[in-house]
């Protein structure tokens, strides 16, 4: 692996030179006290050492609100919505994202590789950075230390004068190749990242629990400190549900069809007509979504669902943390089924 | 994991394909019969049992069984029941109106395996609809297959469907028909009582007949359990599902029960398969 | 219902206890408005109570029915019209004016129209549906712009509108906010019911619930996560009242 340096100040002037070679989207700050990515105008405003970003970049390639025909009812004709082909490269993505990118892949790929998500998709490069975990990520804990390269045809590696430039492809090879101004890199080895938040069981022993925690206790604690609001599913960078509306103008006629983002903690998500909803209770819905991130798709491909990217706690206002719900449902585990003493897993239900 | 995005062929998958209405019938209040064209007479090429995405510009898609058999060559049927908004505006079309079709999807069920078998049929209201193509199916390819025996449930006479394909399958000698209503009305002469009153009565090749159930989600539970008394074996029951959809396609995940996309794994499941998914049934 | 010319859907407009907010609102359309004018004929009557034997295809009712009056004018009007929508949440929810309810009947009459009050009887503020049928509803206060156009549009092609059921959350999520309680404010947006785009956090304000609740909301866990961002217990309440209590008065934790 070829790997330079490339100092601070170089920063803005790297970027313009991605610009140079297509559309550079990275993190920008928003609001009082959070980052979400952007398409770069500014070199200078973009920032790579952040948190995480409010929404992944999943909305590059499963858009939040995204046009699929256009159609005029007069002669029942339509057209596709149009996706633009453009060069776009990544900056200053964390590696639980670019995992969650991946897995993606595998959802809009299998059986039915669909169109409109992969002609988003392909174009795409990738420019990794590394970060410090807060109290939210446990991304380690389902097998993505900070430092996993996969994905990313770049890695920026933190150090103390800028970052360690680690070239992973040859497409990464390709993007900084006429960039003059890289130094060798420094001669410092890449310092391994600890995280605060852990899962209590490392990923590869959960598919034990889960076999067992269909009709776990916490479900139901859960459930009482729940409102249902859907945000954990909508920040979760491996959600991918949607639901479809038609759309109509004033004019009556023509109209489109458009999907959003939907989630599995909304009411009437399992709803159909007639009344019958097949998951009517808050509990049976955060079953549902905790099972299909450590469940039923691990079931089939054998890695877990869930990046540890943390935005599902970090973003509920009721506070409930998904560490909390897989270390209960651990706990809940080794006393029912391995007889052994729960230690504390640091979850308070308490008062509920 | 990580997969070569670069090198796969890509589908457009929700372009439907518009075609025309031909034919309509009403069958009792709340259910209208369709006979539909794809552009250029282009055969569905579906099994008994999958469905389609019908469009309806402005009002959205629904899920609908195919109701015809795949022996039916230049157009196919469906049957809808109108519940909703988009039923509703189906209802009002006329012949030569045009809809949206996508698919055929899912899985239907396995007429190759069936063959040499005798199957028990077992439908509950609009449960038929998808039977029906099977049904279909077995009498157009009659020497392959053993006993046909039918037995249809609806709630009271007026909601009784096909009424044609009734006298059919009551007149002809080589189908066992047997038919109840929850309700009857002073003209009704046939049985009385919901459908597993049927049951008991069958005389039945046991290992040597597949049944399949279709029927209100509320059915299944009562059924199986009679076909658990009768000692039909699981694995010769096949039963379908219905769920939320969207897509049809296995993207947008309202169908998923446990590892399984209903519209892709389903709608008709082999008993066995199901009987380890919780919130199945 | 049909949209040709000389058969053009006739629409009319009431007004009951409200501040006509919504009126305001619904004139503020603008462009729209010309194209809505191809499709309907307006006919607006502010008191209907003359015995023309008028008919309307739709008739939309703004404001709460708080006299007895209010419940003999809106019979006569459900008896007119095909299709009856509330608009705005006095109309959908009692709104604001339902808070009323939850004070003395006398008291209020005091201070509204002190000592006249015997003039004029009132009743607590109910909803349009507490009194007759309504075919749809309308929320927010005052009431979505985008929501109603959608209605108008459905219902004139001839479908049936459908209620937005998810919580105004999800279309602050979908154009990516920042929550407003990460800026040190608490938000109603958790369990009330979107469909308005979430636009009061989209522009960095707190959601006060104006459009009523999700159904089956859980409101104790609403009420934790607003006590536990330091708001009192019966503020917490308050809150989830202003514009919900005529609803969920009844119901709300003790
Ligand atoms: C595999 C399958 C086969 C079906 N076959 C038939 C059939 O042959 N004949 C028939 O009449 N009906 C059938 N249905 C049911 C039919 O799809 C629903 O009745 C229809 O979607 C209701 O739409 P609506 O707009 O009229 O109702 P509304 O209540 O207005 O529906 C609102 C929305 O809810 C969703 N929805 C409601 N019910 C269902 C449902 N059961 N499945 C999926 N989405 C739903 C739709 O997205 C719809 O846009 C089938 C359903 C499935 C899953
Ligand atoms: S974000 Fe929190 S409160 Fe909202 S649905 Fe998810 S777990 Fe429940
Ligand atoms: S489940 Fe939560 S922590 Fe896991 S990937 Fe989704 S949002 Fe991140
Ligand atoms: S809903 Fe709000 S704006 Fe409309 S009339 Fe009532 S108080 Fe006024
Ligand atoms: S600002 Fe309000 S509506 Fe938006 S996410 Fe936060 S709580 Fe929900
Ligand atoms: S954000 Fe809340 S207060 Fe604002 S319009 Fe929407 S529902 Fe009403
Ligand atoms: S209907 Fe969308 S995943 Fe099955």
């Amino acid at each position: 692996m070829k790997k330079y340096q490339l100092n601070k100040k170089q920063l803005p002037s790297f970027i313009d030179h991605l610009k140079k070679q297509g559309t550079v989207f990275a993190p920008h700050k928003k609001g009082d006290a959070s980052y979400s990515f952007a398409k770069v105008v500014e070199s200078d405003s973009v920032i790579l050492e952040y948190n995480r970003t409010l929404n992944s970049i999943k909305k590059y390639f499963l858009p939040p609100r995204e046009l699929l025909l256009s159609y005029s009812r007069k002669d029942n004709s339509y057209k596709k919505g149009t996706i633009g082909k453009e060069k776009k490269i990544f900056l200053g993505v964390h590696s639980y994202d670019m995992k969650a990118v991946l897995k993606l892949d595998y959802n809009f790929t299998e059986g039915n590789p669909e169109e409109n998500y992969l002609l988003r998709r392909r174009n795409s490069s990738f420019i990794g950075v590394s970060f410090i975990p807060d109290e939210f990520h446990f991304s380690q804990s389902v097998g993505m230390p900070v430092h996993d390269t996969d994905g990313f045809d770049i890695y920026l590696e933190k150090n103390d004068d800028g970052y360690t430039v680690k070239i992973i492809t040859e497409k990464g090879e390709k993007l900084i190749k006429e960039f003059n101004g890289l130094c060798d890199a420094l001669d410092i080895s890449s310092n391994h990242i600890q995280f605060q938040n852990k899962l209590k069981y490392n990923y590869n022993r959960l598919p034990e629990v889960f076999e067992q925690s269909w009709n776990a206790e916490v479900w139901e604690e859960v459930a009482k400190r729940c409102v249902g609001c859907g945000t954990c599913n909508l920040v979760c960078p491996t959600c991918y549900c949607f639901d479809v509306e038609d759309n109509m103008d004033l004019s009556l006629q023509n109209g489109t069809r458009d999907r959003s983002w939907d989630g599995c903690m909304l009411n009437d998500f399992a709803a159909v007509a007639g009344g019958e909803n097949f998951r009517k209770s808050l509990a049976d819905r955060q079953r549902h979504r905790i099972f299909r991130k450590f469940r039923y798709i691990t079931y089939i491909t054998g890695e877990p669902w869930c990046v540890g990217c943390g935005r599902c706690t970090a973003y509920c206002t009721a506070g409930i943390s998904i560490v909390d719900i897989v270390n209960q449902l651990c706990d809940e585990y080794e006393q029912k089924y391995l007889n052994r003493p729960v230690e504390q897993s640091g979850l308070n239900l308490e008062g509920l | 994991m990580s997969i070569a995005i670069s090198d796969i062929k890509t589908q457009e998958l929700y372009s439907p394909d518009i075609s025309e209405i031909i034919a309509i019938k009403r069958f009792t209040e709340k259910e209208k019969w369709f006979e539909i064209r794809l552009p250029e007479g282009r055969s569905l090429g579906h099994q008994p049992g999958q469905f389609v995405q019908v469009s309806l510009f402005g009002a959205g898609e629904a899920p609908i069984s195919v109701t015809s058999s795949p022996t039916k060559e230049g157009s196919f049927e469906l049957c809808v029941r109108e519940v909703g908004m988009l039923t509703k505006i189906f209802h009002n079309l006329k012949v030569g109106s045009t809809i949206g079709i996508r698919g055929p999807y899912g899985k239907g069920f396995d007429v190759e395996s069936f063959k040499g078998k005798d199957i028990l049929i077992i439908g509950g209201g609009i449960g038929i609809v998808p039977l029906r193509s099977l049904i279909n199916y077995v009498i157009d390819n009659r020497k392959d297959y053993g006993r046909l025996i039918i037995l249809y449930g609806a709630k009271t006479p007026d909601e009784l469907l096909y009424p044609d394909d009734l006298k059919l399958w009551d007149k002809s000698n080589d189908i066992e028909y047997h038919i109840t209503v929850d309700q009857g009305t002073p003209e009704w002469k046939g049985n009385t009582g919901v459908i597993t009153t049927l049951i008991p009565g069958l005389d039945l090749d046991l290992p040597n007949t597949i049944t399949a159930v279709v029927g209100p989600p509320i059915m299944y539970k009562f059924v199986l359990m009679s076909l658990k008394t009768k000692r039909i074996p699981d694995k010769n029951i096949y039963l379908s599902l219905e769920r939320r959809m969207k897509c049809g396609v296995g993207k947008c995940g309202h169908c998923q029960i446990n590892h399984s996309y209903i519209c892709q794994d389903g709608p008709v499941y082999h008993y066995p398969e199901l009987k380890h998914l919780q919130e199945a049934i | 219902m049909t949209t040709e010319a000389k058969n053009k859907p006739k629409v009319a407009f009431f007004d009951f206890t409200s501040c006509e907010g919504c009126q305001l609102n619904k004139l503020n359309l603008e462009n729209d408005l010309l194209d809505i004018l191809e499709h309907v004929d307006i006919v607006e009557f502010r008191e209907a109570m003359d015995d023309k034997a008028e008919e309307y295809d739709i008739a939309f009712i703004e404001g709460s029915i708080s006299t007895p009056s209010c419940v003999e004018r809106i019979h006569d009007i459900r008896r007119r019209a095909k299709m009856l929508i509330a608009l705005g949440a006095c109309a959908t929810q009692g709104g604001i004016n339902a808070m009323k309810n939850l004070q003395p009947i006398e008291e209020v009459r005091e201070a509204v129209y002190g000592d006249e009050k015997y003039r004029f009887p009132t009743l607590p503020a109910m909803p349009v549906s507490a009194i007759v049928k309504v075919d749809y509803k309308i929320d927010g206060c005052p009431m979505s712009m985008p929501e109603f156009l959608k209605v108008l549009k459905s219902l004139l092609a001839g479908q049936e509108p459908i209620k937005p059921d998810s919580a105004v959350c999800v279309e602050c999520k979908l154009k990516e906010n920042e929550c407003v309680f990460d800026k040190g404010m608490v938000c109603l947006g958790p369990i009330t019911r979107g469909g308005c785009d979430a636009i009061c956090p989209s522009f960095g304000q707190f959601c006060t619930g104006c459009r009523g609740l999700i159904s089956n909301p859980n409101k104790n866990a609403m009420l934790e996560i607003l006590t536990e961002h330091g708001i009192s217990l019966d503020e917490a309440k308050k809150r989830i009242l202003l514009f919900n209590s005529y609803d969920h008065s009844q119901s709300m934790p003790k």
